[in-house]
């Protein structure tokens, strides 16, 4: 069995958010957890797609363990090293093994630059080339993407969707990473190009080695792609297991409605299940988005299924036992009391 | 068999590009026609051109030159009207080989024009809900108050009172909670799933005779959609309402839509019963949309891990349109027999089966014209 490569342990991240004069003055805020308390493991070479609703922290998670952002607790070791607490210059030669693919198509792209210019400078950010090497690793860029040689004259605003994302793939490869955390990378892009920009990412894990953390809210394209599968709620991970036990046997109330909300609406006991309860509620009133007054105990008692069914059980909401993550065999784990 | 709510007849409506200096063709010949109670489907990627085919209905297209050619008819309450009737004579087309060369449009005098022509159609007889509820809604002001001014506005329901009522009521068919409370409260204070029951709730309170909803779930997070399209599919069986659909997701489209139009490059390229174009063994269809429905991970693909059949090539450009079919390029069902027609000569829309139509050169209907 392959290694580990990114091993997190009760990764938390807080934002404070400060509103009105007198937290200003004082310095007090509220203090929000995007992550709160997130442990899970990557082997090499293998794809952990990370899906739930927005907001719910799944790209806070990426920058966190990219570094490109601070983690308030908790620990990040990448390849056994642990890198929670590197300064930036201890950080810098790691980068180039850990990249993100931004959901945005424009992100890294200089609008004032040629595709030519922009792969040359990822190219030497970390080495000095010569420039015959340089030509030779565009040339390699552009095959490992599928994108002509023409395009290397154009501007990003020159590009499509489907270009400007091989643009931004091939530039993130320049620097030969292992790990690439791909925030939504299809998200942006038309029906007809998703399936080809999935197909590279696939394509690419196979002949480069590559690990993904693939974050993403289209669950069929999570599912073929990824090997585990981390579902999140409210900065919480609540089910982890194997993508098509997660997909079809769901345990937690939550991946089953996720799931349902895509696939054949007949199909599964819980969406049926769902149906006739009305699950959108006020936000605010629910906590779907309230971090300031988080339902104590269970956090997704409100909105559950499982809870209305059973008659309001304590358990629940009970603010001395909200559910931890327990093994339910295979290395499936759920956060659910009734699971 | 009565006369569609709603026909459009060779709608065209295009833009102007300064930087490359040519028209976008975004809606190039467009006909459909939406039958009284019906729910019609328009799906397509991004440039297809089935947000303006709605907006041109609307009367909602501003940049230039807009609209040039089309009829546009309405068949509601009794009373028959051309939407685009009369607009002609603001705009000289000049057409060489049937390709438009140039567009002189009197803009001011083709958008008076418009707004009277458009005056107590729209909002009241064309309702709309758009993608992003919240920028619809005005800010500074609760829902309850917006509501009862498109009572008041649109409906027999003049009284302060009596359009509280009514709204209440309206609140409470979108599955709004406690709608006496949130009749109160400001868009800012809610979701996005709750303001689009809000916008819904508005564009159904003027009782109109069309609902335009152009990509209603777009935006909203998973689990959100599914409950707006779930509404949507509930006020569809109690209102009865005619709808013209707009989302690039099949999966929204097929679940709410009795008649489905898909669209390439600014045409309608296949269109029929929803149960009929997305079969999943369709024996006469057109390759795009085939392929769209192949591209989507189907549970066989997930399961045994394969790739995705993706689309070759990017999506067609509306400003360098080709001779022939315009999918021609991506196509990966051209034959050596029919290669030259896909090349040179855009296909026709033609029937092949009753309702059934598909414009591609590989049906033998489409031979015969």
């Amino acid at each position: 069995m392959s290694q580990t490569i990114l091993e997190v342990t009760d990764l938390r991240k807080d934002y404070s958010q400060r509103r009105g004069l007198f937290s200003m003055l004082t310095g007090q805020g509220r203090v929000i957890p995007a992550v709160d308390g997130v442990s899970f493991y990557i082997r090499e070479n293998e794809t952990v797609g990370l899906v739930g609703e927005s907001g719910c922290g799944k790209t806070t998670i990426g920058r966190t363990v990219l570094r490109l952002t601070d983690a308030s607790s908790g620990r990040i070791v990448f390849d056994g090293r642990d890198i929670t607490t590197l300064s930036r210059a201890e950080l810098r030669p790691l980068r180039r093994e850990m990249q993100m693919i931004f959901q945005d198509l424009d992100a890294g792209l200089n609008p004032g630059m040629r595709v030519r210019d922009i792969l040359r400078e990822a190219l030497t950010v970390h080495e000095r080339p010569s420039d015959a090497e340089i030509a030779g690793r565009i040339r390699e860029l552009l095959e490992q993407v599928s994108l002509k040689d023409s395009k290397l004259a154009n501007f990003p605003s020159e590009l499509s969707g489907g270009e400007k994302r091989r643009v931004g793939i091939a530039r993130v490869l320049a620097v030969r990473p292992r790990l690439i955390v791909a925030d939504e990378p299809t998200s942006a892009l038309d029906i007809s190009i998703q399936a080809q920009v999935v197909n590279l990412l696939r394509d690419l894990q196979k002949n480069l080695g590559l690990t993904y953390l693939f974050i993403s809210h289209d669950l069929p394209v999570v599912e073929l792609v990824s090997q585990k599968v981390a579902v999140m709620y409210l900065g919480r991970i609540v089910e982890m297991g194997l993508a098509e036990n997660i997909a079809h046997q769901p345990r937690h109330p939550y991946t089953g409605i996720l799931w349902s909300s895509f696939a054949d609406k007949e199909t599964t006991e819980v969406s049926r299940r769902v149906r006739d309860v009305t699950v959108e509620r006020e936000r605010r009133a629910w906590g779907v988005f309230d971090f300031e007054q988080p339902a104590s105990g269970c956090r997704f008692a409100p909105r559950c299924p499982l809870y209305q069914e059973k008659g309001h059980p304590a358990v629940c909401t009970d603010p001395a036992s909200e559910p931890q993550l327990r093994d339910v065999g295979h290395g499936h784990v759920v956060a659910c009391h009734f699971a | 068999m009565d006369a569609p709510l709603l026909a459009i007849e060779n709608l065209r409506t295009y833009f102007y590009s300064r930087a490359k200096r040519a028209f976008i063709r975004s809606v190039d010949g467009v006909s459909l026609d939406v039958a009284r109670g019906e729910t019609l489907g328009i799906v397509g990627e991004s440039g297809s051109g089935k947000s303006v085919t709605a907006l041109s209905a609307a009367g909602l297209v501003t940049a230039g030159p807009g609209v040039i050619s089309g009829r546009i008819h309405l068949h509601s309450n009794g009373a028959q009207r051309d939407l685009l009737d009369g607009l002609e004579k603001y705009a000289r087309v000049t057409e060489q080989d049937g390709r438009v060369m140039a567009v002189e449009k009197d803009e001011r005098g083709w958008r008076k024009h418009s707004e009277a022509l458009m005056a107590g159609v729209r909002g009241k007889e064309i309702a709309m809900i758009f993608q992003n509820p919240r920028s619809a809604l005005n800010p500074y002001s609760t829902i309850g108050k917006q509501l009862v001014e498109t009572i008041r506005l649109h409906t027999s329901l003049k009284g302060e009172g009596e359009a509280r009522e009514r709204a209440v009521h309206w609140l409470e068919r979108v599955r709004i909670d406690s709608p006496r409370l949130r009749f109160d409260n400001f868009p800012y204070g809610m979701s996005g799933g709750m303001c689009q029951r809000a916008m819904i709730a508005m564009a159904l309170s003027a009782e109109p005779s069309l609902l335009i909803a152009d990509e209603p779930t777009t935006g909203l997070d998973a689990t959100i959609q599914s409950r707006i399209v779930d509404l949507l599919a509930q006020l569809k069986t109690e209102t009865g309402i005619t709808t013209l659909l707009i989302s690039h997701d099949i999966s929204v489209i097929q679940r709410l839509s009795d008649r489905i139009a898909v669209m390439y490059g600014g045409t309608v390229v296949e269109t029929g019963r929803a149960a009929e174009v997305l079969a999943p063994q369709a024996q006469a269809r057109h390759p795009y949309t085939a392929a769209l429905l192949a591209s989507i991970p189907s549970a066989e693909t997930i399961r045994r891990k394969s790739y995705l059949q993706a689309i070759e090539g990017e999506v067609l450009d509306t400003i360098e349109v080709p001779r022939g079919c315009r999918f021609y390029g991506r196509c990966n069902r051209v034959t050596e027999a029919i290669r030259e027609s896909c090349a040179g000569l855009e296909p026709p829309l033609e029937e092949v089966a009753p309702g059934h139509k598909v414009r591609c050169w590989l049906y033998p209907a489409a031979g015969k014209a």
